[in-house]
C-alpha cells in the first residue's frame, strides 16, 4: 500500500472566514446578489412555465412563491452583514442563461425551459448551498439550510415532468444540455474568485453541481453512458 | 447488488478510456477539469459462481487518477463522492479498489460521514483487504515450493509489515503457514515493535538488511519510483510477491533467479462480461481482477452485508479462512507463476543441482 502524507486537518476541513472584513463583504455583495437574482428569476421562470402548462399552473405558482420567500431570506442575510447586493452584476451574470430561457419560452419548448430552470439552476443552487452552509455565518447558515430542502422539491418537479415525457423530448434535452451546460461552467468560472473568498472551492462547486445534475438525469431515465456524455460538456467550454 | 469503486492507473490512461467510451470532451479535457469530474457509474454486469448462483454488480469510476494524490481535497472528494454514489444506488457492498481505500484510510475519512444530505453507511463498504491478504498468503504457500523454497526453512520478508494487509499476512504466515522466520520491514518503529510483540516472533530489519536474507519477499507497500534494488545481493531463487499498488516491481528486479508474481490478483473460473478490468492492465481482463474487488463479489454471493474489511489491523485469521473458503467455493484462484517463469526456474534448479 502507498503511504500518503496526511495534511493538517484544520486546513482541510475549512475554518470559517472572517465575515467582517471588507474583502469578505465585497465578495459577498456579488455572491449574495447572484443568489437573490437567481431566486427572483426562478420565481418568474416558474410562473412563465405555467403559461405553457396551464393544467399545472397552480403547482408552479406554489413553487414560484417558495422562491420569493428564499429571496427575502437571502436579502436578510446581506442586511445582517451590512452588505448591499450588487444587483447589476447579478443581472448580467444570469443574462446568457436567461436569454436562452426566454427564447425557449417564446418557442413553447417546455423541456428546454425545465432543463434550464428546474435542473440546471436548481442543481447549481443545491450544490452551492451545500458547499456554502459549512462556511456561512450563523445567521445565513440557518436560512440556507431551510432553503436547500425546498430546492430539492423544485428539482424533483422538473425531474418528474421530464421523466414522464422523456421519449418525446430526448433530443430536445440533449440539445438544450449542449447549449446551456457550458454556460453554467462559465458562470462558475466567473464567480470562482469571489467564492474562494467565502471559502468555497471552485472544484467542489463544479463537481457537486455535476453530481446533482447527473442524479436528476438518472432519475429522468437517461442511461449511464448518455449521462457521462452529457455531463462532460460542462468540463470543457 | 455489489459494487466496485476503481480508477484509471494514470491520467493518460483515463483520457484513452474516455475516448473509447465516446466521451470526447473528457478525453480532451485537462487535468484541472478532471479534478472536477464527478464519479461515473460505468457498467452493470452479472457474475455467476461455480455454485451456479448469479449476482449483479456495478463498476463506478471515481474519476480519480494517481496524479491527484498530491491534491488532498480533490483525492478525498473523489473517494467520498464515489462512495455516496454507490450508496445512493442501493448497492449492498462496495469494494474500495486501488488507491481509494488507501486514501480513505490514510486521510482518516471515517471522520467525515456526511456527504451533502447523505450519511454514509460504513457497513455498505469494504476495503477488500481480508481477501487480498489471504490471496497473498496462498501465493506464497503455493509458489515458493515450485521454486524449490521450503517455507519451513525459509526467511520471508514482509515489506509494509505494519499495514492492514501486511500485518494480516504476517499473522497468517507465522501461525498458519509456519515459515521459519519472518523479517519485518516498515517505516514506523513503534508499530513494528507492537507487531513483533503481538506475533511473538519476527525480526525487525531495514529493507537493505532484509532483502539479501530473504527467500521470499512480500511487498505490500508501494515502491518509490526512485527505489533501486541490488539484484546481485538477492538470494537465488527468490520469490517476490508484488502486492503493492501500483505494481511496478517486475521491471525493477525480475530475472536470473528472481521471480516476481503480481500479488493479490485472482482469476475467476469463467469469463466475466465486463470491460473495466482492461483498464487495470490485467493479462486476462475477462477473468483476472483485484482480490479486493472479488471480496465484494464473495460477500454478495454469501449474503454477508457488512463492512467485512474495515479500519486498520482488524483482519482476523478466522475471517481470512472464511473468505478463503468462499473464494475457492465460488471459483476464484490466486494467480501463480506463469509456465515461462516456472520453466526458467526449473532451469535454475537443474543448474544448482549440477
Amino acid at each position: 500500500m502507498a503511504t500518503l502524507e496526511a495534511p493538517e486537518l484544520s486546513a482541510a476541513v475549512g475554518n470559517l472566514p472572517d465575515f467582517t472584513t471588507e474583502a469578505y463583504k465585497d465578495a459577498y455583495s456579488r455572491i449574495n446578489a447572484i443568489v437573490i437574482e437567481g431566486e427572483q428569476e426562478a420565481h418568474d421562470n416558474y410562473i412563465a412555465i405555467g403559461t405553457l402548462l396551464p393544467e399545472q399552473a397552480e403547482e408552479l405558482t406554489k413553487l414560484a412563491r417558495m422562491e420569493l420567500k428564499h429571496m427575502k431570506g437571502f436579502t436578510a442575510c446581506a442586511n445582517n452583514l451590512g452588505v448591499e447586493a450588487d444587483m447589476a452584476f447579478a443581472k448580467e451574470f444570469f443574462a446568457p442563461l436567461h436569454n436562452n430561457f426566454k427564447t425557449a419560452l417564446a418557442a413553447g419548448k417546455v423541456p428546454t425551459c425545465l432543463l434550464i430552470q428546474a435542473l440546471l439552476i436548481e442543481a447549481f443552487a443545491i450544490s452551492a448551498y451545500h458547499i456554502y452552509i459549512p462556511v456561512a455565518d450563523p445567521f445565513a447558515r440557518k436560512i440556507t439550510e431551510g432553503v436547500v430542502k425546498d430546492e430539492y422539491t423544485h428539482l424533483n418537479y422538473g425531474q418528474e415532468w421530464l421523466k414522464a415525457n422523456l421519449e418525446s423530448c430526448r433530443e430536445e434535452l440533449e440539445q438544450a444540455n449542449r447549449d446551456n451546460l457550458p454556460l453554467i461552467r462559465r458562470m462558475l468560472d466567473e464567480v470562482a474568485g469571489d467564492a474562494a473568498v467565502l471559502h468555497m472551492d471552485k472544484e467542489d462547486l463544479i463537481e457537486d453541481f455535476l453530481i446533482a445534475y447527473q442524479e436528476a438525469l438518472t432519475e429522468i431515465g437517461f442511461s449511464t453512458r448518455e449521462i457521462a456524455r452529457m455531463a462532460a460538456a460542462a468540463l470543457v467550454g | 447488488m455489489f459494487g466496485l469503486i476503481g480508477h484509471s492507473s494514470s491520467f493518460v490512461q483515463a483520457q484513452e478510456k474516455a475516448r473509447e467510451l465516446g466521451l470526447e470532451e473528457m478525453a480532451e479535457a485537462d487535468m484541472l477539469a478532471w479534478c472536477s469530474a464527478p464519479p461515473q457509474l460505468l457498467e452493470t454486469f452479472k457474475v455467476t459462481s461455480r455454485t451456479g448462483k448469479t449476482i449483479e454488480g456495478t463498476y463506478i469510476d471515481s474519476c480519480f487518477v494517481p496524479e491527484m494524490l498530491s491534491r488532498f481535497k480533490t483525492a478525498t472528494r473523489k473517494v467520498q463522492n464515489a462512495m455516496e454514489m454507490a450508496q445512493k444506488n442501493g448497492i449492498n457492498v462496495t469494494a474500495l479498489g486501488g488507491f481509494t481505500s488507501i486514501i480513505f484510510e490514510n486521510y482518516d475519512l471515517s471522520k467525515f460521514q456526511q456527504i451533502r444530505n447523505t450519511i454514509l453507511e460504513w457497513e455498505r463498504f469494504t476495503t477488500g483487504n481480508t481477501h487480498t491478504a489471504w490471496v497473498i498468503c496462498q501465493q506464497v504457500e503455493r509458489n515458493a515450493p515450485l521454486l524449490g523454497i521450503d517455507l519451513s526453512r525459509a526467511k520471508v520478508a514482509v515489506v509494509g509489515a505494519t499495514g492492514d494487509i501486511g500485518s494480516a499476512v504476517c499473522r497468517w504466515l507465522s501461525q498458519k503457514t509456519g515459515v521459519a522466520e519472518l523479517l519485518l520491514v516498515a517505516r514506523q518503529q513503534q508499530r513494528l515493535q507492537d507487531l513483533q510483540t503481538s506475533l511473538g516472533s519476527g525480526t525487525i530489519l531495514s529493507l537493505e538488511e532484509a532483502l539479501p536474507q530473504a527467500d521470499v519477499v512480500v511487498w505490500v507497500a508501494s515502491l518509490p519510483q526512485t527505489l533501486s534494488i541490488d539484484h546481485d545481493s538477492l538470494r537465488k531463487p527468490c520469490l517476490m510477491i508484488d502486492g503493492g499498488y501500483p505494481k511496478n516491481l517486475d521491471a525493477k528486479v525480475a530475472g536470473d533467479g528472481v521471480h516476481v508474481l503480481k500479488g493479490g490478483i485472482v482469476e475467476f473460473w469463467q469469463d466475466i462480461g465486463w470491460q473495466m478490468m482492461e483498464v487495470a492492465e490485467m493479462e486476462n481482463p475477462k477473468r483476472q481482477l483485484f482480490a479486493c474487488f472479488a471480496e465484494a463479489m464473495l460477500l454478495e454471493f454469501e449474503g454477508i452485508h457488512t463492512n467485512f474489511s474495515w479500519g486498520r489491523n482488524n483482519i482476523s485469521l478466522a475471517n481470512m479462512e472464511l473468505i478463503g473458503e468462499a473464494s475457492l467455493r465460488h471459483g476464484f484462484q490466486a494467480i501463480g507463476l506463469s509456465p515461462t517463469q516456472l520453466a526458467a526456474a526449473q532451469g535454475g534448479l537443474e543448474l544448482a543441482a549440477a
